[in-house]
């Protein structure tokens, strides 16, 4: 027997392996600290030296002279606290519409909240605007003096933008509640009411509140909706762009961009916090819930959901109504002029489209080394890296893209970084780096260690690992990562607002400069671009998903 | 080929996993490293097959040093309890795939794979997918993969724990006629006792990381070393030597000298033998009834015994009985 065994060579030599397990740790970790932690410790320190370089907090005793800036952030927390509150309060609406009712329709629901995912804040701004601003569709078709800027443009293009997640979450949540505990309330005695009180909302305390927290920082942060409805109510993210576009103010930016750093953080700590308490749900699902009938209860989850979700379609709508309008709103003439004859022709979409595919392949290639290069790291190490990798969910769009402009442009490498798409794609790739780790972790975490080990008694190195019991298992999180980082660099405009240049100009940057000239239909075009695009997007990767688990045998 | 473990330690975080643990098993040994859960049998299984590293000791195979070489270079088949087959690979496939590594040619790997998928009596199943087969077909499968190139070695990590026992007890028969009739040598690892003894040529039976007893499955059970060992494998009465001072006297020559907290004697239950008698100084206090034998519960001077009573049997409960021992041994505590 043993004979075979010192004929058969191995197949790979030991250092080889090693080197490959240990790069694919080190490339992705050097990426998160040269294009994340440096940009975001260059604008703390930014915020605390003066012209000359020298340590001062003299910056921040500049926030307080000037009267406009606690106003933008008294603005920017009022906004967000009546955006979460409406948010949680129809998203909760919505999901029980989903979960606990006998509604018909619930796929048109589920269709309908996709939309926000694939329309940016900006293109719900700019939807907003175009329906209920002073010279919207509305005031056109009734005379009513509609005027939508300021606070209350602010409130529904939020909280229009922050529903879907929220209904994902709390829709999760009650997934996990099994039909046993109804059974039981209802055995006792318990009216529907009664349970929804005693069995359902108890289960949700900390699925609403990390929904809470996460749309009350998306709130605080967004700056795509405020560009466009906030008028002349400022907020904070409005604020560090004119300090920084406007008067060239970096360490006022900076020191602004610390300020708006401070609740994100505080919110995805309080928020980590609530999910480490969040009960995982039954070990045994147990029989799915089949609502009873009970038509009063359908009837006010409809009205509610309807409330929620026209809005969404009727601003999507007009979004894409408009791009066909000739000259808006003088002349309601329908064309594809506004597509055809494009002021930059197609040229952002294009730029956008390449960025976002260099984001997404760069993305997904880093995470997933870095997700594997971890399942065999010391616990300490592995705990480091997590916090890293997780922490641009706690950092605002707008401080990254500020980090990026004061390290990068300014720095050694200015000479190539300046102005090059890369550096665009990586501002958005490390921007949304937190989710795309999330969901390649998760994926990781279906490997069964068992076939790691089979491979390498088997004489595979780290590669036949990867290619042989790694990568079936985490294909689709793979190909879920991809889309993720891509549709979301396509929308993003807050991460690349200061690093975009003339000849970079990307789509949704287009949208923005072609709204504040005023020529709202060719702003329509492009928005509608960038809507398709991740829609495109979005059915490649259901089809792509849907292959790979008919094609694979992988659970 | 022969393997000798010498002196493994391994601790994981300041918490002693192994101590110091040797012993070797002969070129077509079947040994079992049985224990209870978290018993450090796995751990040393693992450092055979060099996927653990462990902290200091020597692992030899066929006279040569091999604990530093890398798991991939050791040429061992392993079977592990559930979920290692490629569940995007077809059986054929995932027997084929250790030639594949070694770049065996297609034709080669095709005529093997059907080979071993016959032998595990998988004939024809070859292009099923692991999600088609159930589970003990896809640990056959998985047992022909750990066969496919040639190991030197064959290790199983409690390759039946998942199954249901009627499939176990099939399968366990098959390992056991696979094996002998390949030669080739075994260690697997198990927590369940009658497995050990129905399997093995050698137990080693571990605890809390050390080894208690190393021996034959007859061994094992008539002369178990320790206290742990006769508890562990089979039912054990366990005696104080007071208590056999006063009524077994004839047990105390064969007793190894020491104080009397240190030895108990070990009777099997189906060494005592019980008789009616109405003036003996036991009484029946439980009987239940398992077919082909019934199982008596008696209190004997304050002791309580368990005895098996083969065929039928007319003891009732409450019925005074004599009792008396035919084998016994002394186990220290």
């Amino acid at each position: 027997m043993g004979v075979y065994v010192s004929t058969l060579a191995a197949p790979h030599s030991t250092t080889h392996t090693r080197s490959l397990a240990w790069l694919l740790l080190a490339v992705p970790c050097a990426g998160l600290l040269v294009f994340f932690v440096n940009p975001l410790f260059t604008v703390a320190w930014r915020s605390l030296t003066d012209a000359s370089g020298a340590f001062t907090l003299g910056n921040y005793a500049r926030l307080l002279d000037d009267p406009g800036l606690p106003r933008a952030a008294l603005h920017s927390i009022e906004t967000g606290l009546v955006t979460t509150f409406a948010t949680i309060v129809f998203g909760l609406g919505i999901a029980m519409a989903l979960h606990r009712s006998r509604l018909p329709g619930k796929a048109l629901i589920r269709a309908t909240l996709l939309l926000p995912m694939l329309a940016p804040s900006l293109v719900l701004g700019l939807g907003l605007v175009l329906l209920l601003g002073r010279n919207g569709l509305v005031h056109r078709l009734t005379g009513l003096p509609t005027d939508i800027y300021g606070f209350p443009g602010l409130v529904i293009a939020n909280t229009l933008y922050g529903l879907p997640q929220v209904v994902l979450i709390v829709s999760a949540a009650l997934a996990r509640t099994p039909a046993r505990h109804y059974d039981a309330a209802a055995s006792m005695g318990a009216t529907p009411w009664r349970q929804f009180i005693d069995v359902t909302l108890p289960r949700l305390r900390f699925a609403l509140l990390a929904a809470a927290f996460l749309v009350f920082t998306e709130t605080l942060t967004d700056f795509g909706s405020a560009v466009i409805v906030g008028g002349n109510y400022r907020v904070l993210a409005m604020e560090i762009y004119s300090e920084v576009v406007g008067q060239l103010d970096f360490a006022m930016g900076a020191t602004l961009g610390m300020v708006l750093l401070l609740p994100a953080l505080l919110s995805v700590w309080l928020s980590r916090l609530a999910k480490r308490r969040q009960d995982s749900g039954d070990a045994m699902p147990g029989r799915a819930l089949a609502p009873a009938r009970h038509i009063g209860r359908d009837v006010v989850l409809a009205l509610v959901s309807l409330f929620a979700l026209l809005p969404i379609l009727a601003v999507v709508g007009t979004v894409a109504y408009v791009s066909f309008v000739k000259l808006w709103p003088y002349q309601q003439v329908l064309t594809l002029a506004n597509y055809t004859g494009m002021t930059e022709g197609f040229g952002p979409v294009w730029t956008s489209l390449s960025m976002s595919f260099m984001a997404a392949v760069a993305g997904t290639l880093l995470v997933f080394a870095l997700c594997a290069g971890l399942r065999k790291a010391p616990p300490p190490l592995v705990r480091a890296v997590q916090f890293m990798a997780s922490l641009p969910a706690a950092v605002p769009g707008m401080v990254i893209g500020l980090g990026y402009v004061i390290a990068f442009n300014h720095g050694p490498w200015s000479g190539w970084m300046h102005g090059s798409l890369l550096i665009i794609a990586a501002c958005s790739l490390y921007h949304y780096h937190a989710q795309a780790f999330l969901t390649m972790q998760t994926g990781m975490r279906q490997v069964p260690d068992a076939l790691e080990d089979a491979v390498a008694a088997f004489g595979g190195g780290t590669r036949e690992v990867l290619r042989d019991a790694v990568l079936p298992f985490t294909a689709p999180a793979a190909i879920s990562t991809f889309f993720y980082l891509f549709m979301r660099s396509m929308a993003t405009l807050s991460g690349v607002i200061f690093l975009v240049t003339a000849d970079t100009g990307l789509a949704s940057v287009t949208v923005m400069r072609l709204d504040e000239n005023g020529f709202l239909a060719q702003a329509a075009a492009y928005a509608m671009c960038v809507v398709v695009a991740g829609a495109l997007a979005l059915g490649a990767m259901r089809l792509l998903l849907h292959i790979l688990k008919e094609r694979r045998h992988v659970a | 080929m022969q393997l000798r473990i010498e002196d493994i330690s391994k601790a994981w975080g300041g918490n002693t996993v192994l101590d110091r643990v040797s012993f070797s098993a002969g070129a077509s040994d079947f040994v079992c490293l049985l224990g209870p859960s978290g018993c450090g049998k796995t751990t040393l299984l693992r450092i055979v097959a060099g996927l653990t590293e462990p902290d200091s000791g020597r692992v030899e195979l066929g006279g040569k040093d091999i604990t530093r070489v890398p798991a991939r270079e050791r040429g061992m088949g392993i079977v592990f309890q559930s979920y290692s087959l490629f569940p995007d690979l077809t059986a054929a496939a995932n027997v084929g795939y250790p030639m594949r590594l070694r770049g065996a040619s297609a034709s080669t790997i095709a005529t093997r794979s059907t080979e071993l998928l016959a032998k595990v009596g998988l004939g024809g199943f070859g292009g099923r997918f692991p999600d088609e087969l159930s589970g003990g077909q896809q640990q056959r499968v998985a047992l022909a993969r750990a066969l496919a190139a040639e190991p030197a070695l064959l290790l199983l990590d409690e390759p039946l724990s998942a199954l249901d026992p009627a499939i176990r007890t099939q399968l366990r028969g098959e390992i056991r006629s696979l094996q002998r009739s390949l030669g080739i040598p075994t260690i697997m690892v198990t927590h369940d006792q009658d497995e050990a003894l129905a399997l093995a040529d050698t137990i080693v039976c571990m605890k809390a990381g050390r080894i208690e007893q190393i021996g034959a499955p007859r061994d094992l059970y008539e002369r178990p070393a320790s206290r742990f060992v006769a508890d562990f494998i089979g039912h054990a009465n366990l005696l104080p030597t007071a208590f056999v001072r006063e009524v077994m006297p004839g047990f105390l020559e064969r007793r190894p000298p020491g104080a009397d907290a240190t030895w108990e004697l070990c009777l099997r239950p189906e060494d005592i033998v019980l008789d009616a008698d109405p003036r003996g100084d036991a009484v029946v206090s439980d009987m239940t009834f398992l077919g082909n034998l019934a199982r008596a519960g008696i209190v004997w001077r304050g002791q309580r015994l368990i005895a098996e009573l083969h065929g039928r049997s007319t003891l009732t409960p409450g019925e005074a009985v004599a009792v008396d021992a035919i084998r016994g041994a002394w186990v220290c505590t």
